[in-house]
């Protein structure tokens, strides 16, 4: 799986504006943890709005300026601090302070309350934590937010993406002394392999109707 | 109109909220909001109630706008697709607002436009004149495969291996 074409495409998409609401607030956390990719989201932006140079206008009939003129009080001037600007924290307020629900003992989620097709949850593993061996039935997307995890694949640290699917087995585990908050996207279920994948699979097929 | 000239313009916006200059401004991009919004399958009268909303952010956000960073068309590009987005979302039920959500892009300070111009003049040279056609309407006119297909009077297979092919052309030069 080539999976930096995958990034792309999705950062390709978010430029575009035809990704879902969970899809986009990744998105958004992504380039706004990530300079490279905020880099290449300025790309695919200038590409599309070039194409406003050789647009046939429409002047629009009943509008004028002045019908978009607003007065504004002076706090509207003001600059925001970068944390202000936090999309997720715009959406949950402070992620430290969300309902966390415990799955496992080092293992919590808080799943966002966005309908969409995709689930979107925060993820919270204590130092050394680990998800047992797994796969995926869709894509799987997860950014590091705080900390840090690591996989037969490499450190993923603060601003990393990785983006997963059925191809893909792998045994996350929390790196950073101070273990890792992520945010996660999966298109469908996880399957657990290994010695314990069948009842995991179970749990999670049972704890499904209690979502 | 020229670069330097949009500089100025938004520069008396921003500092003196001079309402003149606001005029040319709205004369220059309006038409061209409009039309992009007419382009992406709204009737004139939603266009125009979205063009409105996207002139009042451009009025009362310019001092947010770094000319030494950012394009003007580039920057009004993301307002109105922003604007588009949440219109789109607007009868949905728990959505949020992606124009509150990317807010932060406005205020990037790390991006820079002038400074990728190579870059994207070289995805343009690269991209022959049907894919960069193909990528126009499908991801800035926002229209359908099966769309492009009808209009263009082409197989859907085609433009879908067209579309695929123009992506991987431009993933070389984004590394």
């Amino acid at each position: 799986m080539n999976s930096t074409a995958l990034k792309n495409e999705l950062i390709f998409s978010y430029s575009s504006g035809n990704l879902g609401e969970a899809k986009s607030l990744f998105t958004s956390m992504y380039l706004y943890l990530n300079s490279n990719a905020a880099r290449k989201s300025s790309i695919f932006d200038n590409l599309l709005a070039d194409n406003f140079n050789n647009l046939d206008s429409v002047s629009p009939k009943n509008l004028k300026y002045s019908d978009c003129i607003k007065i504004q009080p002076k706090s509207d001037f003001r600059k925001y601090s970068n944390e202000d600007l936090n999309p997720l924290t715009k959406v949950l307020g402070n992620i430290k302070k969300v309902s966390w629900k415990s799955v496992y003992k080092g293992f919590k989620e808080y799943n966002l309350p966005i309908s969409d097709n995709d689930s979107i949850k925060l993820i919270q593993m204590d130092p050394g934590i680990s998800v047992p061996l797994h796969s995926h039935k869709g894509k799987e997307y997860i950014l590091v937010l705080d900390g840090s995890f690591c996989d037969e694949y490499g450190e993923y640290k603060k601003g990393d993406m990785q983006i997963n699917d059925k191809n893909i087995k792998h045994i996350p585990t929390a790196c950073n002394k101070n273990g890792c908050i992520c945010l996660s996207i999966t298109e469908n279920d996880i399957v657990f392999l290994g010695k314990f994948g069948p009842f995991l699979n179970l749990f999670t097929f049972i704890k499904s109707f209690f979502k | 109109m020229e670069n330097t000239e949009i500089i100025d313009l938004i520069k008396k916006i921003s500092e003196n909220r001079d309402e003149g200059a606001f005029s040319q401004i709205f004369d220059f991009i309006a038409p061209k909001i409009n039309s992009y919004f007419i382009k992406n399958n709204l009737n004139f009268e939603q266009s125009e109630e979205l063009t409105q909303d996207v002139l009042s952010t451009i009025w009362s956000k310019a001092y947010l706008f770094n000319p030494e960073k950012s394009k003007f068309t580039t920057w009004s590009f993301t307002i109105a697709r922003n604007k588009k987005i949440d219109f789109y979302r607007k009868t949905k039920k728990n959505n949020i607002n992606e124009d509150d959500i990317r807010s932060f892009l406005y205020q990037n300070e790390e991006g820079n436009d002038y400074e990728i111009e190579s870059t994207i003049n070289k995805i343009k040279e690269e991209l022959d004149q049907n894919q960069q056609k193909l990528i126009k309407m499908s991801f800035f006119e926002q229209k359908s495969h099966k769309n492009i297909a009808e209009e263009l009077e082409i197989p859907l297979g085609t433009v879908k291996s067209r579309i695929r092919s123009a992506l991987n052309k431009m993933q070389k030069f984004l590394s």
